[in-house]
């Protein structure tokens, strides 16, 4: 599927949050969403899954206009899963059980398919069967929002919109949601918008940067491209760079020396950039 | 200033969430609490605050004991905690409310109030939104008020629990560098975090494991011996560099100047 903005502002009352914004995701791609706080980010997410009922401007799906009410109001599109920045706002079932048999339940799913998934599911987010009685709010800050995220992907959504899912993970868990949403997105093919404050999560596992900041889009482009060679979008805006890339152009200043890389993954700019750093070191001595 | 002495804590009868915790923080230290989801990192905090009482042991704050009613007021006057859930801290309708509401509750003499609101504003870059409702801010804006409001209660001591979890990078290295700024002029600071870059500068690291302190001393003494992935961690960016590259310690504090530093010397 692909989810088209034309033209979209977003108005509260003390300011505009959104201002013509146009965009197209595609469908199969890892995008994230960046930019400072207050730039625009959730309200632009929260526009995607039907949230915010007035918009001006469109909002097509599949080349179709997203169904309005008599108000001309957007409606909550339900094929669209949303974990919220704050899992609070959507944990409101009584136990971890109810939470996630939730959305499998409405979408017909028999108690002995439920109970199957949900054992499938809860390892996935490193999450033990003995939270399941628990109620929600007995959990810490990291398990609420690994709940969050297994409730939303119990509901087999079409696209998937993540906003900062991985705040509040410990680092080895944050590792690994990131990449069991890779492992979702890439298995069914499907779009992920993941909005993140960390900008190395995003050179990792990013297709597709959309940058914001003031309500505006102000870039849409493949991760490389960003990080490598549009770099001073970034720093315009305030936002710095992974300190993966900081450290290849650290080396590159120093060497003079342009170091080819084919993607921002610190991996490979270890592999590319260690080599140069000790044969220039040793030259220099 | 600060002791736990063998202190055990559970929420339900029959589990083990703070097993025989020992500790002693003293005035003007700055100190990181790690560990993975669920070890009990604001747990300890909220003992610490006296929100949560132990079950056995003692929690003191500079001999006041929280289990004492009558003590636990003068420790919430002098302990200021930032909420991992900012909106577990909002109870006014605007921005500047809240931040006067910790300002009354601790008595505050009134011709003192709105210069400490706008100075705690300030700090955090959010002194436009004075008049906003806390919770129709976005998400980092929530966190930014969170940290004014107590930052105005000028305390003795800070717990910041995940208080930069939903910060752009530029608001993070702020924050942290209030915390140093407050650290310097005395201010004791715990600071809880997920984020290991973080916690190189702080002076000290406890590792919560399954509720039991599993190590209590130097950061980078941390970094070096313990194998971190074992407790959910990782090494910072800059440790995984220098043991890449194979560099002596100092460093790791900037590894950007380490490098600087390493190619002139050569
Ligand atoms: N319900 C609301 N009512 C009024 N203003 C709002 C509301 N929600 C958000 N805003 C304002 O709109 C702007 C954009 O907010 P948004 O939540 O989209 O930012 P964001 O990019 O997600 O920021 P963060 O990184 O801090 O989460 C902010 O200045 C915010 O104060
Ligand atoms: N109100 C409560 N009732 C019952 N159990 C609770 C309650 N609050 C926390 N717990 C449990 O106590 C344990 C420790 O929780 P705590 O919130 O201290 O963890 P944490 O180290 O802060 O984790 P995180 O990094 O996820 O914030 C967890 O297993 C949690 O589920
Ligand atoms: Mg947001
Ligand atoms: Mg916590």
């Amino acid at each position: 599927m692909v989810y088209q903005l034309n033209n979209v502002s977003v108005n509260y009352s003390r300011q505009t949050a959104l201002r013509n914004v146009s965009c197209t995701m595609e469908e199969g791609k890892w995008i994230s969403v960046i930019g400072q706080t207050g730039a625009g980010k959730s309200t632009f997410v929260q526009v995607l899954k039907g949230l915010i009922p007035h918009i001006d401007g469109d909002y097509l799906i599949d080349q179709q206009p997203v169904k309005r009410d008599a108000k001309g109001q957007l409606k909550v599109i339900p094929e669209i899963g949303f974990v919220f920045q704050y899992p609070e706002h959507q944990l409101f079932e009584t136990t971890v059980f109810k939470e996630l048999a939730f959305a499998p339940k409405q979408q017909g799913m028999s108690n002995q398919q439920i109970t199957k998934s949900i054992s499938k599911i809860l390892p996935q987010l490193g999450l033990s069967e003995d939270i399941l009685p628990l109620a929600p709010f007995q959990l810490s800050g990291g398990l609420k929002r690994r709940v969050a995220i297994a409730s939303v992907l119990m509901m087999n959504p079409k696209l998937l919109i993540v906003d900062e899912p991985t705040a509040g993970l410990d680092p080895i868990s944050k590792v690994a949601l990131l990449q069991l949403l890779k492992k979702w997105q890439q298995q069914v093919n499907r779009t992920l918008i993941f909005v993140s404050h960390q900008m190395e999560d995003v050179a990792e596992y990013s297709d597709e940067v959309i940058v914001f900041h003031e309500g505006c889009l102000i870039g849409q482009l493949d991760t490389r491209t960003l990080f490598l060679e549009q770099s001073h979008l970034l720093e315009k805006i305030g936002l710095s760079l992974p300190e993966s890339v900081q450290l290849l152009k650290l080396v590159e200043e120093l060497t003079g020396e342009k170091i080819q890389v084919s993607s921002c993954r610190e991996q490979e700019i270890f592999e590319k950039v260690i080599p140069v750093w000790k044969a220039r070191r040793l030259q220099n001595v | 200033m600060l002791t736990f002495d063998h202190v055990h804590f559970y929420y339900k009868k029959g589990q083990t969430i703070i097993n025989d915790v020992n500790f002693t923080i003293q005035a003007g230290e700055f100190v990181s609490i790690v560990g993975a989801n669920g070890s009990g990192k604001s747990t300890v905090a909220k003992l610490i605050d006296g929100l949560l009482l132990p079950k056995k042991g003692t929690v003191k704050f500079q001999q006041l004991d929280t289990t004492n009613p009558d003590e636990l007021m003068k420790i919430h006057q002098q302990v200021g905690f930032v909420f991992q859930n900012p909106e577990d801290q909002f109870i006014t309708t605007t921005v500047m409310d809240e931040v006067l509401f910790g300002l009354q509750n601790i008595r505050v003499p009134r011709e003192e109030m709105r210069g400490r609101v706008d100075t705690a504003l300030r700090a955090v870059q959010m002194e436009e939104y004075l008049e906003a409702m806390p919770h129709q801010l976005s998400g980092g804006q929530k966190q930014r008020v969170a940290i004014a409001a107590i930052l105005a209660m000028q305390p003795k001591m800070i717990i910041f629990d995940e208080a930069t979890s939903m910060l752009d990078p530029q608001g993070r290295k702020q924050v942290l560098s209030i915390m140093h700024e407050l650290h310097d002029q005395g201010m004791t600071i715990i600071h809880i975090t997920h984020h290991m870059e973080e916690v190189l500068s702080a002076e000290r690291i406890l590792l919560i494991h399954e509720g039991h302190l599993e190590f209590d001393g130097d950061p980078f003494v941390f970094f070096e011996t313990m194998s971190v992935e074992k407790y959910q961690l990782q090494l910072p960016f800059a440790v995984r560099l220098r043991k890449t590259l194979q560099l002596d310690p100092p460093f790791t504090v900037n590894w950007k100047e380490g490098i600087r530093s390493q190619w002139s010397i050569n």
